[in-house]
């Protein structure tokens, strides 16, 4: 199997993977760096649970070839807290009391970290739409909705 | 009360944004191995060859092991299950062959070269088919395997299960009866889908001790079958459960653990992996439901319901282990909210070459109450009478007696109370008239659940005071998203009079720490955990005031506790610090008296009996009442359903966490709403399933979400529960399905009797009418 080294900046770290040539950014994630944040939770680019951001974009882990990643920025949900201080999107899903099993929440969390970093003054459709694309078998969403406001409302009083 | 009602935070929140959860496949263990599957490629055949040899020589390949010569079955209800299939394959999920190597892509290449020669049986998908004379046994050793007393096989077919429930004469009845209403529903099978899929990890060590991790809430079952399948002593199997990524019942059996448990027996002394991918999750784990209900109900003229009777064919699957409770608590709660003299339910779980049906949220109890909510409303256009009227004249109170023979009392709960607020809430003002677009509507249906407990279905608490004032407390309860831990913060905080943020609460679960717990199931931890709870406290206070007495030199019965101190209840200023006493008193020379301020107990439902010939008996014991309702419009167009609204009362006897208990019933009430409108596992004829992929096979998104939930909660106080509340966890999926097709009733004039009813259904009934609008 041909192995190759690619670098990619994960949460603000340079680093250096050797990789396999149909690896997915997922697997990489996962299995190398042990940033097991990140979930499976599908076969075929459905549930979202594996939303990471990109080169500032929400992306689906699991579809994302690593080889065409060279130099790319990756965050994903460990880089959200810093020095055990949680991100407002964090404590947005906390009090609205979004979080149940918290399998889907990671992939929630870096969708609307990615659309309110592009747009912080983005409408509530836009925050719909966004966690339309996720699924959740736990909530019912209602408190999913309102965590995506929530968060809005978190930064734009910290900004 | 201090801290019961409110909304404490739940104790797992931070590890879950932080992406700190661990969850099954998070796991990576020193010498870890991965672990892939080979499923037939038909769903009855008998194996005839397996060529292992290609796949042993592949990249990264340990190991690759077939069923031949496995003779281990195993079954807590009906011992018919096999690690992995020996001479014939039952259904499309079934393991045929695994294959182990150093990395689960490797195992997932090489199982390509394994090769397996079948001779093809006649392939049966629903119980109908398995039932007719002349269908081939998919078990035929059906009636030989070792089974729970109460479950009864017919050996020489595919029943697995024949079970009756006889209150009264029914057939008698209903030919008194002046009305008759009746119908045949089906409730088809359908996957929990949890986002999480289900995974294993098991381990034989060096020292001949078995080590299982696994994405399950029954433990202690898995500990106890493996022990039994391997010869262990059970104390030898230690079983860990980490964080659970939400189960709605098919995480609740024993599933995969076996088969990783066999395949790593081929390589001891290395852990073995097996994570299913979503296909395997439909194919290979549980599926739900699959129960047919044709259902007979017979009344008076003043709308006195006389007899319901009513026959029930499950769609069991490959093997009946786990489905057999469900069908029988289908059949149990048949009669629903509603007294019923006579009453008579005959059920047959049937073998079928599907996936194996096991626990989904509301165990039966939706299956049963579609048929029965749906005749109620069709019953009561026929009496002329209101929906809320005729249920009104039937319901379940004081005095009166269930189809299991339990008779209700005041602490059962008020359903007429819960039903009052449903009315007020949907049905006080007009419903919206069509429109150009829209058809509009509402229906309702009561709701009563109750435990499928077992005698023994206890749950243990451990607690210890630490030297701060603090405590800990440790439980076997699986907390799979329902946010069982915050209740047990809460209920540990109240019953000791400390704050929560000084109860510390345990974060995984593993058979060596743990204290016994049966599986956690049937809503039944709040009641039965909370009353643990209580009773450990009442424990620990009685161990402080035994070394208070003591140290005060009072009485004990003279002693009262407060969270901080025990002291002297005439007098508190002679008073000792619980600090100072939770290791014993230690005085100033070192000598030490008293006890550690550690206890542990355990509750159960009191009289849970087995049945009796009748199938009924102490079968209940604590029910959940509510009523549930839908507000929906239908597209002219499209024949597309929306929920404007959904309406959810039950009575809880108490909520503990009111954020919590909306976010059981709002997400309870989507699991229903799916049900209703989309979620179906399809099969082809050879017994492959047609959509087993979210997308394929359609959960609801945020999309589909009802405009407005609207929740409320009755507190008629439990006898058991702690604080007097009750089980809730499943009861919000119970009612969905009536309630919407009560409401496409209303709204379109139409009755259907099958779900998922989908718009395209919708729109050839419209067009059949007439009533379809054609836009261009």
């Amino acid at each position: 199997m041909a192995t190759s080294l690619i670098t990619l900046i994960v949460n603000g770290v340079k680093r250096t993977i050797p990789v396999e040539e149909e690896e997915k950014l997922i697997d990489v994630l996962r299995e190398k760096l042990h940033l097991t944040g990140t979930k499976r939770g599908c076969d075929n680019a459905q549930c979202s649970s594996c939303v990471v951001v990109v080169n500032g974009k929400a992306e689906k882990s699991c579809l994302l070839s690593i080889q065409g990643l060279e130099g790319a920025e990756v965050f994903t949900v460990e880089s959200l807290a810093s020095q055990n201080k949680l991100h407002p999107i964090q404590q947005a899903f906390i009090d609205a009391g979004a979080v149940q099993c918290g399998f889907c929440t990671p992939g929630m969390l870096m969708r609307i970290y990615a659309l309110l970093n592009k747009t912080i003054h983005t409408s509530k459709e836009d925050i719909r739409d966004a966690l339309s694309q996720h699924l959740c078998r736990c909530t019912g969403y209602e408190t999913v909705l309102t965590a995506g406001l929530l968060a809005q409302e978190y930064m734009l009083k910290n900004v | 009360m201090k801290y019961i009602g409110k909304n404490i935070e739940r104790t797992d929140v931070v590890s879950k944004v932080t992406g700190k959860a661990t969850f099954l496949d998070d796991l990576f263990l020193p010498g870890l191995l991965y672990a892939q599957v080979l499923h037939p490629t038909m769903a009855h055949a008998k194996i005839r060859a397996i060529d292992t040899m290609a796949a042993e020589k592949a990249e990264g390949v340990v190991r690759v092991v077939t069923g031949q010569g496995c003779s281990l079955s195993y079954g807590d209800n009906i011992r018919d299950l096999t690690p992995m299939a020996e001479d014939k394959v039952r259904h499309i999920g079934d393991a045929v062959a695994a294959v182990i190597a150093d990395s689960a892509k490797h195992a997932a290449d090489s199982l390509k070269l394994i090769k397996v020669e079948y001779e093809p049986l006649p392939i049966y998908i629903d119980a109908r088919e398995a039932m007719q004379k002349d269908a081939q046994l998919i078990h035929e050793n059906n009636g030989q395997y070792w089974h729970l007393d109460h479950i009864h096989p017919v050996p020489g077919t595919n029943i697995a299960m024949h079970y009756e429930v006889i209150k009264g004469d029914a057939e008698a009845a209903l030919q008194e009866a002046d009305i008759i209403v009746e119908g045949e529903f089906n409730y088809p099978l359908g996957s929990c889908a949890a986002i999480e899929p289900h995974g294993s990890i098991a381990w034989f060590k060096e020292d001949g001790s078995i080590e299982i991790w696994s994405s399950s809430i029954c433990p202690t079952i898995i500990q106890e079958e493996t022990a039994r399948l391997y010869g262990l002593p059970v104390s030898e199997v230690r079983v860990h459960i980490p964080d659970i990524g939400g189960c709605f019942g098919y995480k609740s059996d024993v599933v995969i653990e076996e088969l990783v448990v066999y395949i790593a027996s081929f390589v001891k002394g290395y852990p073995v992996k097996y994570v299913t991918s979503r296909k395997e999750d439909f194919t290979s784990t549980l599926l739900g439901h699959g129960i047919r209900t044709k259902m007979r109900i017979g009344a008076t003229k003043n709308g006195q319901l006389l007899a319901l009777k009513a026959e029930l064919l499950h769609t069991t699957g490959a093997y009946a282990d786990t489905g057999c409770n469900v069908l029988m608590a289908a059949a149990h709660n048949a009669g629903g909210s509603y007294e019923f003299p006579n009453f008579y339910a005959n059920a047959y779980s049937v073998y079928t070459n599907t996936p194996p049906v096991g626990a989904f949220r509301g165990y039966g109890h939706a299956e049963s109450h579609l048929a029965l909510e749906c005749l109620m409303d069709r019953l009561a256009r026929k009496l002329g009478m209101s929906p809320f009227e005729l249920r009104a004249r039937n319901y379940l109170g004081p005095g009166k007696m269930n189809t299991l023979g339990e008779m209700m009392n005041e602490t059962n709960g008020d359903v007429q109370s819960c039903a009052n607020i449903i009315e007020q809430e949907l049905f006080a003002t007009p419903k919206p008239t069509e429109d150009i677009d829209y058809y509009y509507g509402r229906g309702c249906a009561a709701v009563m659940k109750s435990p499928k407990g077992a005698p023994f279905s206890s749950k243990g608490c451990y607690m210890k005071f630490n030297i701060d004032g603090s405590v800990s407390v440790n439980m076997g309860g699986g907390d799979v998203g329902q946010g069982l831990r915050t209740v047990v913060r809460q209920v540990a905080a109240e019953a000791l009079s400390i704050n929560p943020s000084k109860v510390h609460v345990y974060t995984e679960i593993d058979t060596q720490f743990s204290p016994w717990e049966w599986q956690t199931i049937g809503s039944m931890f709040t009641i039965q955990g909370g009353r643990a709870i209580i009773r450990t406290a009442n424990k620990l206070i009685a161990i402080l005031k035994r070394t208070a007495c003591q140290v005060l030199r009072v009485d004990e019965d003279m002693l009262e506790y407060d969270g901080e101190s025990v002291f002297y209840k005439h007098d508190p200023t002679v008073r000792v610090a619980v600090r100072d006493i939770c290791r014993g008193y230690i005085y100033p020379d070192g000598v030490t008296i008293g006890e550690i301020a550690q206890a542990s107990s355990d509750a159960r439902l009191p009289l849970y009996s087995n049945p009796r010939e009748d199938g009924r008996g102490r079968l209940g014991v604590t029910y959940t009442f509510g009523v549930q309702a839908a507000q929906i419009r239908v597209s002219k167009k499209t024949g597309e359903i929306l929920v404007d609204e959904f309406a959810s009362c039950f009575d809880v006897g108490k909520v503990i966490n009111p954020r919590n208990i909306r976010g059981q019933v709002a997400g309870g009430v989507l699991i229903g709403i799916g049900a209703s409108l989309y979620e179906e596992v399809k099969f082809d004829n050879l017994g492959r399933i047609l959509n087993p992929h979210f997308g394929q096979y359609k959960i609801p998104r945020l999309k589909d979400a009802p405009g407005k939930q609207f929740i409320a909660f009755v507190e008629t106080p439990e006898q058991i529960g702690p604080y007097g509340a009750r089980g809730i966890g499943e009861h919000p999926v119970v009612g969905v399905a009536p309630a919407i097709l009560n409401a496409i009733l209303d709204t379109i004039g139409v009755e259907f009797n099958d779900i998922p009813v989908t718009a395209k259904q919708i729109l050839q009934v419209l067009e059949e009418k007439g009533r379809a609008q054609h836009g261009d």
